[in-house]
């Protein structure tokens, strides 16, 4: 089956890789002569190996046409699948150098020779979305999906279409929740208002008016008009139900759950183009983008105004998907950013079930994990409301506490259980200085430098390293370990084939050392003083999480938009992105840049996209 | 028939409100009078139970083969029921291994654990891996209950951030996959277990009403899966593949319904407290889920379970037992000593519940003996040693003796790199359903019987 090739795992530096901590390399120089000396004994000539010939490649990656290749060697040589294991292999070095190369060529892609704005597999509502979608569709918080199984993650989120399957228990459950709905508005006269607001004026129009009523309810439900064999199917079963001598109620009540079990509603359907049309590529129509407006921002259903927008139109114009965008993020319902993409990009969700070692953390307890979490979560719709510059991700000097955080802090005059809004004494600047992080980031029993290096390269920096070679040596027998933490490391840093990535995740997690694995200040660790200095690939040094900080929103900003811009486009569409996105991200970042780096300025980039306000037809490889 | 609170031993911390739930009289087909000569033989149960991150091997093999082998320290939770079960060493996950595939073996221990497929690596778009062992003989055989399978877990799968190494997190959270895109999402809170299996614990009603209720039930489902074909009609690529798994949920709550009309009446009730919700302590939670699974073996909801004690990699600390350390931390133990002794604790924990659970089935009468004379119980993790990830001569255990048809007791250790799911073929066989192969299984394991 015939898709576009997914990301390689360091896509991540495909632009701008003169900004990572990689080196920089030329083609000729590392890539040619690292596949002379690896790759082209078998992926070379007539008989190459899996019929993949690498030996014409001599000055040129070719990526415009190849760049799907490129990918699938960056990814095998990166994921050490190749080289073959019982081939001579590659040091790390060398696989840096390579890999650094590589992405350079791929970052040389021209996105305006070809539009494919991608095809995102029919998702179905996740459970934040299936609460949100009926409180807003009745009125009604029930919260009934919070007993449903959990959502699949795939590409660190939970609403990706590909990963959403409905497992028959689910479906069971679906069934069950329309009819508790059904009932539900029955009994609630707001409701029921909400639900059916077309009143009779006569007997003779009870039929009239309740099809109006089913209809519109219907039409809300699934996000689109109904056509009239919809309509006409809808009216049938409520037939049915009346030639069986149901109640009026139970006549509803049964269209309700007729909706509300409907694949229309449970799931966001978008049709694909004709075979004929233009490159198998249509635009969106209006219904369509205001459903992909809402489940982004809101995690919800579209609103009257969307609608409204939508069946006049208006929506395909980029300015009114602009401006849409950003009403919507005033609007309160744009919590569920925070909660669904915030929760999942900085991992905030986990925070409930990490359990610190109580002998170790005595004081630890429930009130600071809540507070915990809520600080970062307040930090970010902060972000959102007040539309600052991400960069504040990195380095703000500001952030909210209530008491119980402020003591674990080290901070007075905070007092009662409401949060407020602080300046961060020196030793602290941005989310990953924040409790909640850096308790993510540890071990139950103590802090964890490479854990933490490694979470800022994943989720700030779009520089994951590759995993460990498969035979990473054992520590020798004898050969004690002995020291401090960082010394530790440093001798298991002696090992080149470790030292490689190690060197970077190790020194950005060290900078952080100052904080103990409950995010609490120290000075020292144990008997050993912290010794949270560093020096970062390329020689730049630092002393201590702030000027750590600084240096990264000061040199790494670029990373940290094209990460920041690639998880929230991943969340957008819900689906991981492919070759084309880089164009996209790309975009992104650029306009980010000139918009002083606000946080609108990236959605409206995301939603004028044409990943977001396009779709594709699967197409052959 | 009766389960008395004393007999599925209720703590108290999950006192609750006591239900009377009415249960088929299967016993009732065999007046006792008449049971030697006419009781018709108990079904088939089977459930397959996973746990993360390998186990500590020394503490977990026996010395000796054969019948009357010394239970060494983590096995010695099961003295009790050592006369029921086999320790099976030496069965291997070949598709748990990189293949070429790269990092992420604990993404494939869960996937590969029941389907011995090499699961696909994608984090996101067209996951596949087998259809599962649970679930062959679901297909086969679920028919004849009211759910076709049971799936239980105690970690409800990873909220947030990357599971293992660019495999999404269905991977990692599911062991039981009806299809071979389809992993079927299990059910971790022990109360709504407890509710699907039994409802609200109120005999059905059989009057008009109930009947009008059905009707219009029937007309709901109609209308939604002559929607969901339409639709299917007018969609192209994964999205059918997703229509599919509507339809056949529809498929499976239509059989159900049917069932409901046919089964047979309730009479003798049933005391057990629905359980509040998902206890705070682990233990409690582990034992909870198999009491969830010996009352539906009983009641015969079901016939086929599986359960995740923890999520594949889980790195979930075991406090209760003095183990602070995170489980995945210290399964890469490094050969550190104290990790060992910490890891085996927690082995040795986990093979306690099993304990629990199958002193349980083997407490329960079933036809003219006990449940666990009339189960497979499979035990086991698909990474051997958590520290070095390999895939061969897993920890598994198979208890239970299958209708007589296995002859427990015994440690038996089969040939090297013999696929874990020749294991599997053989438990098909005695479960009455035979498959000519299910993953990459290359024949039976006639070692189940002397």
């Amino acid at each position: 089956m015939g898709r576009m090739p997914t990301l390689g795992i360091l896509y991540a530096i495909l632009l701008y890789s003169s900004t990572s901590f990689a080196a920089e390399a030329d083609f000729a120089n590392n890539v040619v002569s690292f596949l002379r000396t690896h790759c082209v004994g078998c992926h070379g000539g007539d008989e190459a190996e899996g019929g993949v010939a690498l030996d014409h490649y001599r000055d040129s990656a070719n990526v415009q046409k190849d760049y799907g290749r490129w990918e699938k060697i960056l990814r095998l040589i990166n994921a050490h699948q190749m080289p073959p294991a019982d081939e001579p292999q590659p040091t790390s070095g060398e696989l840096i150098a390579v890999s650094a190369a590589i992405e350079a060529e791929l970052g040389k892609f021209d996105c305006t020779a070809e539009k494919h704005p991608g095809r995102v597999t029919i998702q179905r509502l996740n459970r934040a979305e299936y609460n949100n979608t009926i409180r807003d569709l009745v009125g009604l918080d029930l919260r009934l999906a919070d007993d449903f199984p959990s959502d699949d993650v795939g590409n660190g989120f939970d609403n990706i279409g590909g990963v959403l399957t409905i497992p028959p228990i689910l479906l069971e459950q679906y069934l069950a929740a329309a009819t508790v709905i059904a009932d539900r508005v029955f009994e609630n006269e707001d409701a029921r208002k909400q639900v059916f607001p077309h009143k009779p004026d006569s007997d003779d129009q009870r039929v009239e008016t309740a099809r109006r009523n089913v209809s519109e309810f219907a039409a809300r439900a699934f996000r689109r008009p109904l056509t009239d064999d919809e309509k006409e199917r809808l009216f049938g079963i409520m037939r049915f139900a009346w030639q069986r001598d149901a109640s009026e109620a139970d006549i509803f009540k049964t269209v309700i759950a007729a909706v509300l079990s409907n694949p229309h509603f449970l799931f966001r359907i978008e049709q694909d183009a004709d075979s004929d049309e233009q490159d198998g590529i249509r635009s969106l129509n209006g219904f369509e983008l205001a459903s992909r407006l809402s489940y982004f921002l809101w995690s919800s259903m579209p609103d009257q105004r969307l609608f409204d927008l939508a069946a006049a139109g208006d929506l395909n114009y980029p300015d009114t998907l602009a401006s849409e965008a950003k009403r919507m993020l005033a609007d309160p319902k744009s919590v569920a950013l925070v909660d669904n993409f915030a929760g999942q990009w900085l991992q905030l969700r986990d925070v409930s079930r990490l359990m610190p070692d109580p002998t170790k953390f005595p004081d630890f307890d429930g009130n600071l994990r809540t507070a915990m979490r809520r600080e970062t979560e307040l930090f970010v719709a902060a972000m959102i409301r007040e539309n600052r510059s991400v960069l504040e991700f990195l380095d703000a000097d500001f952030t909210y506490v209530n008491e119980r955080l402020a003591k674990h802090y080290g901070m007075a005059d905070v007092v009662g259980d409401e949060f407020q809004k602080v300046h961060l004494a020196d030793g602290r600047r941005g989310v990953l200085t924040h409790a909640s992080i850096l308790m993510l980031t540890s071990n139950p029993t103590r802090t964890s430098p490479v854990k933490r290096g490694k979470w800022i390269l994943d989720n700030f920096l779009a520089q994951p390293p590759p995993p460990p070679p498969a035979d990473v040596p054992e520590l020798e027998e004898g050969n004690e370990t002995l020291g401090s933490l960082r010394e530790q490391m440093e001798q298991h840093r002696a090992n080149e084939s470790c030292a490689a990535c190690h060197r970077t995740m190790d020194a950005l997690g060290f900078g952080l050392e100052n904080f103990d694995a409950i995010g609490a200040w120290r000075e020292n660790d144990g008997k050993f003083r912290v010794d949270s200095s560093g020096e970062l690939p390329g020689g730049r040094k630092f002393q201590g999480a702030s000027d750590l900080m600084q240096i990264l929103a000061e040199e790494q900003k670029d990373s940290f938009c094209r990460c920041l811009a690639e998880k929230l486009l991943t969340y957008a569409l819900g689906r991981g992105l492919g070759s084309y996105d880089r164009c996209t991200v790309k975009d992104c970042l650029t306009t980010m840049k000139e918009h002083e780096y606000r946080f609108s300025s990236l959605v409206t980039a995301i939603v004028t996209s044409d990943p977001f306000t396009m779709r594709e037809l699967e197409r052959e490889e | 028939m009766s389960i008395h609170q004393s007999r599925i031993s209720r703590r108290t911390v999950l006192r609750g409100l006591g239900v009377s739930l009415a249960l088929p009289m299967m016993d009732s087909l065999a007046p006792r009078a008449l049971a030697a000569s006419s009781t018709p033989a108990a079904p088939q149960r089977m459930a397959f139970m996973f746990v993360p991150n390998g186990v500590h091997l020394p503490d977990w093999t026996p010395k000796q083969q054969g019948f009357g082998f010394d239970l060494p320290h983590i096995l010695q939770p099961l003295a009790a029921v050592q006369d029921d079960l086999m320790v099976i060493s030496g069965l291997t996950h070949d598709k748990g291994r990189a293949n070429g595939d790269g990092a992420g073996d604990h993404a494939r221990s869960a996937s590969v654990f029941l389907t011995g497929a090499q699961p696909r690596k994608t984090a996101g778009e067209s996951i596949r891996s087998g259809v599962s062992v649970d679930q062959v003989a679901a297909q086969t055989a679920g028919k004849a209950t009211r759910f076709s399978s049971l799936e239980l877990g105690c970690e409800s799968g990873r909220s947030a951030g990357n599971c293992d190494s660019g495999y999404s997190c269905a991977y990692s959270s599911n062991v039981s996959w009806s299809s071979e895109a389809t992993p079927v999402a299990k059910e971790t809170n022990p109360r709504l277990v407890f509710q699907r299996l039994f409802g609200d614990g109120k005999t059905p009603g059989t009057d008009a009403s109930a009947a009008k209720r059905d009707e219009l039930k029937k007309s709901i489902l109609d209308f939604i899966s002559e929607d969901a074909r339409r639709l299917q009609s007018k969609l192209g690529g994964d999205d059918k593949q997703k229509l599919d798994e509507y339809l056949s949920g529809v498929r499976e709550v239509e059989r159900r319904i049917q069932r409901t009309d046919n089964e047979p009446k309730f009479s003798v009730d049933v005391d057990y407290p629905i359980p509040k919700g998902t206890p705070d302590e682990y233990g409690e939670h582990i034992r909870l889920m198999c009491d969830m699974m010996v009352l539906a073996f009983q009641t015969d909801r079901t016939r086929i379970a599986t359960f995740m004690l923890a999520d594949a990699g889980s790195n979930r600390s075991y406090r209760h037992i003095n183990v602070a350390d995170g489980h995945h931390d210290l399964s890469h133990h490094r050969g550190d000593v104290e990790k060992h002794a910490k890891i085996r604790e927690i082995n040795r924990f986990h093979v306690a519940q099993v304990a629990y659970f199958l002193q349980k089935l083997k407490a329960t009468p079933d036809g003219d003996g006990n449940l666990l004379d009339n189960s497979m119980i499979c035990y086991g993790s698909a990474i051997s040693d958590g520290d070095r990830h390999n895939n061969e001569n897993l920890p598994v255990l198979l208890a239970g003796h299958g209708g007589g048809q296995i002859d427990s007791g015994r440690h038996i250790h089969v040939r090297k790199e013999t696929p874990m799911c020749n294991l599997f073929m053989s438990m098909l066989d005695h479960f009455g359903t035979p498959v000519d192969f299910v993953g990459d299984s290359t024949g039976r394991l006639s070692e189940l019987t002397i």
